[in-house]
């Protein structure tokens, strides 16, 4: 935590780890076919059914491995799922009526969230439904960057026409409406040397927070690392020679990064979020689907007819840091942010299991610790704060790698 | 080949038609025999990296070919109740066949809960003559509470035996209750992390059962054994059952793929009836210690849950 109020804290995610979060898969089409989405060529017509989504509410409205917990998500995702904009106006319709009828806890402590590619963000429909649930909405709209960037990649399905321009027009009503809200940008091989003009270019639209990370596939190539290392270094200059710090974050600096890990918890939280598809089917999260997996079979947790099958979710909610690392990822003294996905873990893994963690991602995170802390010690020595990060070192943690 | 400093055992499957002598089941109908020259070139390599061999012997007679193989290094014979001779360990598919082996035997009895239920009292008049009865489940993954209750009266009748058996100076020993008042660690399946199976086919496998159910293997006697993930068979990497105690719980890697979906994690009906094994042991060692003084080294601690997973969930 940072001990100054001159540098922007990231607005913070209402409830993050507490709540439950519930996935309704709406549809799989979309309007693009980005260039880097593992759905492309997978995601055919199917649209999920009003009357499914109803018994999906009923069952996780009355369902027991959900009575510990105090909040919930209800997140819309597709494809595209602002293209299904009046079966999630009923479906979120249905939820409040019957979290209400229920007298259920969830009644005042709920959202409905969404990541949208932001086409049809001002369509009259669409801001009916904001109109409506404002209060409770969580929007996070995609722009990868600059122009260039965006449409070198996130290009219509039909035209191979970038969609720079029909979102971008949408980013001054969606920040009026939601003004903490953040945007989610992905690194891959091919876009690693625009992403200093791209960080900057979001903040020139006036998104204060962007949150950005390197894709987990092993998509890297040698080389990769070093020009990661040099835009963040840019990154790091333009950020802080232009005071932008005070306004403004990028989740690629912070400040926890790259210390020895202490805590043996499990970086990915699925199992503790459930994913329902058209088919009625629950995923411990979207990521093992069918059509988000490369070479592995889907892990279905479950489904509407017989409900969550509790022996699937025990690996999920048993497993922990230690026993899914590899020995150099216990040693590592720079381990702290060096994320996961379990879904790329099991699609990555040499067997059918979710316990082997992919290190595709390990020399882009040294590289992104190296930046960080040129970030941070050049913040520091311009605010003057420099004794607070040496006495931070001096307390440094060891590693514990004991197995518990 | 390299040397493999892990493995213990091999077992070797003679025939689709070798008994299953754990919880799964062999359904399989066609005969099929291991080849003698593969069968020996995997005798030749227990022997080089000083593997225990275990022969599952099939219900029907055998070459004399595949016979002279097997002689060629010390093993243990696992065998179906019809083919009791020379056995070491005799396997028995239903309870009421009990009364017909031989005194003195080393038996494995697979039994359905109910089987075993309405058959309590051979089991408990079988124990006495048996030099040790080990229990398989075979539907452990369809129990329910009703299930584990009428399990629990079972162990609870058969505790009574086995302590008036020691009460006589007889130390009967039945794996669900006995073997936990003997361990202070877990002893358990060790499925491809101290054994592996050598399958009909000529290929390795993590047990029988994983070559019954058309898993993949693991290699074959030309072209060498390779466990991937082999990691996840020991049980440091089992986040589950690092933290039990119940020591004597089979902690079947094949029945944990198969409910959970991975080899290191067991569904909630196997650890509930390994606790409920696991409780049941301790109160026949109270029991026992009425008698007078018995293994006064052991301890089983009191404990207030049926399922671990219950507790790192807490956390």
């Amino acid at each position: 935590m940072t001990t100054t109020n001159q540098i922007k804290n990231e607005n913070g995610v209402w409830e993050e780890g507490i709540a439950r979060e519930i996935t309704f898969i709406v549809t799989k089409d979309c309007q693009l076919a980005c260039k880097y989405c593992y759905l492309v060529g997978k995601n055919g017509g199917e649209r999920m059914d009003f009357e499914l989504a109803k018994r999906v509410v009923d069952y996780v409205l009355t369902c027991d491995v959900f009575k510990n917990d105090r909040s919930v998500v209800w997140d819309f995702i597709g494809g595209e799922p602002f293209l299904e904009i009046d079966l999630i106006d009923k479906i979120c319709d249905y939820i409040k009526t019957e979290m209400f009828r229920l007298n259920h806890r969830w009644f005042n402590s709920y959202r409905f969230s969404f990541a949208t590619n932001g086409i049809n963000y001002h369509t009259p429909k669409v801001q009916e439904y904001i109109r409506k649930n404002h209060s409770h909405l969580s929007i996070m709209m995609t722009v990868d960057g600059t122009k260039l960037l965006h449409d070198m990649n996130r290009v219509y399905k039909d035209s191979d026409r970038g969609s720079y321009e029909d979102v971008v027009k949408n980013v001054p009503l969606w920040q009026s409406q939601f003004p903490n809200a953040g945007t989610k940008v992905t690194i891959s091989h091919s876009n690693i040397d625009f992403i200093k003009d791209s960080v900057l270019h979001l903040f020139s639209l006036g998104i204060g927070d962007v949150n950005i990370n390197c894709v987990f596939e092993n998509v890297w190539e040698p080389g990769d690392d070093i020009r990661l290392e040099n835009q963040l270094m840019q990154l790091a200059d333009a950020i802080i020679d232009n005071d932008l710090y005070r306004t403004h974050t990028c989740s690629f600096f912070w400040e926890a990064l790259g210390k020895p890990m202490t805590s043996n918890e499990n970086w990915c939280g699925a199992g503790k979020m459930m994913s329902v598809d058209a088919a009625g089917n629950f995923y411990p999260c979207t990521r093992f689907a069918g059509y988000s997996l490369r070479s592995k079979k889907p892990i279905i947790i479950g489904n509407i007819e017989e409900g969550i099958n509790l022996n699937k979710l025990r690996p999920f909610l048993s497993l922990d840091r230690i026993t899914q690392s590899p020995r150099e990822c216990l040693d590592c003294e720079i381990a702290s942010g060096c994320a996961w996905c379990q879904g790329e873990n099991y699609d990555a893994a040499e067997t059918d299991t979710i316990f082997q963690r992919s290190t595709a991602i390990c020399l882009m995170h040294k590289a992104r610790v190296r930046a960080n802390n040129y970030y941070w010690n050049k913040l520091f020595r311009k605010l003057e704060m420099q004794g607070l990060r040496e006495e931070w070192d001096k307390t440094k943690i060891k590693c514990n790698t004991t197995i518990c | 080949m390299q040397y493999n400093y892990m493995l213990k055992y091999l077992i070797i499957q003679l025939s689709d038609k070798s008994p299953s002598f754990c919880h799964y089941v062999n359904n399989r109908t066609e005969e099929r025999t291991i080849a003698p020259v593969l069968l020996g070139k995997a005798i030749l390599m227990a022997m080089q990296q000083n593997w225990t061999v275990q022969i599952v012997w099939p219900y029907h007679q055998i070459s004399a070919e595949l016979k002279k193989e097997i002689e060629k290094i010390d093993h243990i014979n696992i065998v179906p109740s019809s083919l009791t001779t020379d056995a070491d360990i005799v396997v028995s598919e239903t309870v009421s066949d009990l009364v017909n082996l031989p005194s003195g035997s080393n038996v494995v009895l697979r039994s359905a809960l109910k089987s075993l239920e309405d058959n309590v009292l051979v089991v408990e008049e079988s124990l006495a003559r048996f030099s040790r009865l080990n229990i398989f489940l075979t539907d452990i993954e369809a129990m329910g509470e009703k299930d584990f209750e009428q399990y629990s009266a079972i162990l609870g009748r058969l505790a009574n035996k086995i302590k008036s058996e020691y009460a006589k100076g007889h130390y009967v020993q039945l794996n669900s209750l006995t073997d936990r008042m003997m361990l202070d660690a877990m002893n358990n399946c060790n499925a491809g992390f101290e054994s592996v199976t050598l399958a009909p086919d000529g290929k390795f496998y993590i047990c029988p059962a994983f070559y019954l159910d058309g898993s993949e293997s693991l290699g074959d006697v030309e072209s060498g054994l390779k466990i991937k993930n082999k990691q996840l068979f020991r049980l440091d990497h089992a986040p589950i059952c690092r933290r039990c105690d119940a020591y004597q719980c089979r902690r079947c890697i094949w029945l944990n793929k198969k409910t959970t979906l991975e080899v290191n994690t067991p569904s909630h009906e196997q650890c509930v009836v390994a606790h409920i094994e696991r409780n049941a042991s301790k109160k026949l060692l109270d029991s026992v210690r009425e008698l007078g003084e018995f293994l006064p080294e052991k301890s089983i601690e009191e404990i207030d849950y049926l399922d671990p997973f219950d507790i790192i969930n807490e956390k």
